[in-house]
């Protein structure tokens, strides 16, 4: 019998140990076996394969019962997901229905999940920048927060190493606040767009159009044909999961890749309830899982554990993860373990009528949405009545003419007409949100899941910074538009509740001083060495660039420092 | 916002809470998840449909099937509240055709049906005006702006016209940015 449970508990023992498949933990699977590292992958949702596990990728519009729209009982009983733009009947089955993993709300907080093999990465909009020097240096320099522990330099390699590898398109466009590249050829502004980014930069210092920069395939390299995957076929139809591997996702890209080295074992089906501390060693030994089929529990062993289960869910394992030597949740000497979360602010939006340009349309379709405004507000200083500044999507389309009312035959006739309308341009906001301490995620006392874990309880708020900001980009973009000669302008702001931007960051922040923060700048737990948490969670600040990106760069990175001090004896 | 979005904002544009209980005269002959549906209201939705989307040398909506679509998407994706302003909208509906001209609006002409219906829509010279804005209640106007556009939104939707009129394509393969609008004739839609 005995040996038995030693044999048994060898075989669940691994060099490594990955919490979560998504994003950032397909990254720290692909790297730690990359290195030779014997790893188990724990995922708490299904499987899902690539190709063979995107049920509705090759269907019509007209093959969905309800040509895309998600039944009323089904939006009734999940009010929460069914505000997500991409909850639709092609690709809700990728999303975490609200009934089925509840939460507590203390304060309204719209948490958008993807609880399977690949995570968020089948459904994310591929929208990648690399943060700048003004980001890291943010929190110093307009005091909010902690200093992040790392600058643009350290990130930068790490940058270009998971961009090649993932497929990264854009242009380089030179620009200190979004620093360039490794980039596939960027996917064109079309002529409104491009009219657009000639007058920003022709009246406006410092402000910039560019083309969006995306992870798709624009023109594959040897290093994504050995990935198994070929160039974007510009289907926008990416949230079904690609049969192309077109754009970036996990399932795609660094799972198969870890899966071919031999040295990755996925478990789906494992819900990590918290890891172990071994208080006699000072370390972490493992973690306890909940097999989703079976409840039963069970544990795993190894070296290093990263944690990768999306930001808030990592922030409720730490919490769940007790000893007696971490009563708080594990390394939280510092107590800030669940606190400073902040997203971003989507709050506006803003869209025109375009005069003109009736010599072009476009053909086809473009993955990467048209173009990006980086930050230009309080970048090289501080120049509002707000911090920091956010980023701007812009788009400019349109479509055959259509007359929306009328019947019969001229009117059905109509419907055909390949007659081009008119061009409409529209914008929304993308705002960085400043880490509080009153700002924060927690276990509920008494409510738990199905698997005896307790219920996260939110509580992220807007504050009066952003709602300046808000104030700020719609006077801003009216501006733009106006003197650009866009006509019926309307901005309009929404009431979103936080967690919809699917944003979500902090709680397990990095910083310099154990006192103050969780990471230290590799993304260790500066009270248990060989914990690594890569995903947002680990983030001091915002920025308003997309983030994902960044979580793979960290990830990529915090590896490779685990695998170096492992190998030294350190950990 | 991309199309898909923009239609999914304007759907169920349709009267506030009628929370009158509506109730089903005469035998049902279709039975759905939320309701019963008599003959008569099958017919005249499907009617209603059959004016907005004729058979003409190409397909009409009885032909697609249009009006079992617009049950289906009111069964299935309108809140209880926005159900039962529909079918009070569709007694209005019936009242209103027996009150024109005496008779079912499947018996009308095709002027007939065509009067009725211009009643209902704003003549593209006066966008902003809704001249039947006080004549019409809320739940008829619902109930014919429903039937409207998920006839349309059925129609555009439809295998036929998405491979026939307007070839959707499920791998484009490109993405030109400056597509020249001469050569539009021969454009496909993205
Ligand atoms: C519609 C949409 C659009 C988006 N657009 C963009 C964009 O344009 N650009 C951008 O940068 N980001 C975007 N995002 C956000 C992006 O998807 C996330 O930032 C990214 O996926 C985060 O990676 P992750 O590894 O932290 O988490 P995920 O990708 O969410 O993966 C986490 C995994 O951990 C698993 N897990 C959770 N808890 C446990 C547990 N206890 N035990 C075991 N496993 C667990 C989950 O099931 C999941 O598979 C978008 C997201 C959505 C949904």
């Amino acid at each position: 019998m005995a040996n038995l449970n030693i044999d048994s508990a060898k075989e669940r023992t691994y060099d490594a140990i990955v919490i979560g498949s998504g994003i950032s933990g397909g990254w720290a699977a692909k790297e730690l076996t990359d290195k030779g590292l014997k790893v188990i992958m724990l995922e708490r949702g299904r499987d899902v394969k690539h190709i063979k596990d995107y049920p509705t990728t090759n269907m019509y519009p007209w093959e969905f019962k309800h040509k895309g729209q998600i039944p009323q009982d089904i939006q009734d009983a999940n009010p929460v997901v069914s505000r997500c733009y991409a909850f639709r009947e092609d690709a809700q089955h990728f999303f975490v229905k609200d009934q089925e993993h509840p939460y507590v709300q203390t304060k309204p907080f719209d948490w958008i999940r993807g609880y399977q093999v690949g995570g968020k990465s089948l459904l994310w909009a591929r929208q990648t920048q690399r943060w700048s020097n003004f980001d890291f240096e943010g929190p110093a320099r307009d005091g909010f927060a902690v200093d992040w522990p790392i600058r643009y330099k350290d990130i930068d390699p790490w940058y270009s190493h998971v961009e090649k590898f993932a497929g990264i398109s854009g242009n380089k466009d030179g620009l200190a606040e979004l620093p360039d590249g490794e980039f596939l050829p960027g996917f064109p502004l079309n002529a409104v767009e491009d009219y657009f980014s000639k007058h920003v930069k022709g009246h406006y210092k410092n402000r910039y159009v560019i083309s969006a920069r995306c992870a798709h395939l624009s023109k594959p390299n040897q290093i994504h044909i050995d990935q198994g995957r070929v160039q974007c076929q510009n289907r926008n139809l990416c949230q079904r999961g690609c049969p192309f591997g077109g754009y970036f996702s996990s399932n795609a890209s660094t799972i198969p890749w870890a899966l071919k080295s031999g040295n990755l074992t996925l478990r789906p089906y494992s819900v990590v309830e918290s890891i172990i501390y071994d208080d006699k060693k000072g370390e972490a030994t493992g973690v306890r899982i909940v097999d989703t089929n079976t409840k039963q529990t069970e544990e795993y062993y190894a070296k290093i554990i990263f944690v990768n289960a999306a930001c808030l869910n990592t922030n409720l394992i730490l919490l769940n993860s007790k000893s007696s030597r971490f009563p708080n949740g594990l390394g939280n000497d510092s107590g800030v373990l669940g606190k400073y979360v902040a997203f971003h602010n989507y709050s506006a939006h803003i869209g025109a009528e375009v005069e003109g340009f009736e010599e072009w349309a476009t053909d086809g379709r473009n993955p990467a949405g048209g173009g990006y405004i980086p930050r230009f507000r309080n970048v090289f200083k501080q120049e509002t009545d707000f911090l920091r500044g956010y980023a701007c999507g812009l788009g400019a389309y349109r479509g055959y003419k259509h007359e929306g009312e009328g019947f019969g035959e001229n009117f059905k006739a109509g419907l055909s007409s390949k007659e081009y309308g008119p061009w409409y341009v529209g914008s929304h906001m993308m705002g960085e949100t400043i880490p509080k301490a009153s700002n924060f995620v927690a276990l509920d006392a008494a409510k738990k899941d199905a698997w005896g874990m307790p219920l996260l309880d939110i509580s992220v708020d807007y504050d009066d910074n952003d709602q300046k900001m808000q104030k700020d980009y719609v006077e801003q973009l009216t501006e733009m538009f106006t003197s650009a000669g866009f006509k019926n302008i309307k901005a309009e702001t929404n009431h979103q509740a936080p967690g919809l931007d699917i944003h979500e960051m902090g709680g397990v922040r990095m910083g310099n001083d154990p006192k103050t923060s969780m990471l230290n700048k590799w993304n260790q737990l500066h009270a248990c060495k060989n914990v690594f948490v890569t995903d947002g969670s680990s983030m001091t600040s915002t920025s308003c660039q997309n983030p994902s990106l960044t979580y793979m760069a960290l990830t990529a990175r915090a590896v490779d420092n685990a695998v170096s001090e492992l190998k030294k004896g350190n950990i | 916002m991309d199309r898909r979005s923009a239609i999914r904002n304007l759907a169920f544009v349709m009267g506030s809470a009628a929370l009158l209980p509506y109730c089903t005269p005469g035998k049902p002959t279709a039975h759905f998840t939320h309701f019963d549906v008599n003959l008569d209201q099958q017919n005249l939705v499907a009617d209603l449909a059959e004016t907005i989307i004729p058979k003409t040398t190409s397909p009409g909506a009885r032909d697609l099937e249009l009006d079992k679509f617009v049950w289906l998407m009111v069964d299935d994706c309108a809140k209880k509240d926005e159900q039962e302003a529909f079918f009070k909208g569709l007694g209005e509906f019936n009242d209103l055709v027996k009150k024109s001209y005496n008779k079912n609006f499947s018996d009308c002409t095709k002027d007939e049906k065509a009067t009725l219906l211009n009643t209902f829509e704003k003549k593209p010279s006066q966008k902003n005006l809704t001249p039947t804005d006080e004549k019409y209640s809320k739940e008829l106007r619902g109930f014919y702006g429903t039937v409207h556009w998920l006839t349309v939104f059925g129609y555009t939707e439809s295998k036929y016209f998405m491979t026939r009129e307007i070839v959707w394509e499920l791998v484009p393969g490109r993405y030109n940015a400056y597509f020249p609008v001469k050569n539009l004739k021969a454009a496909k839609n993205g």
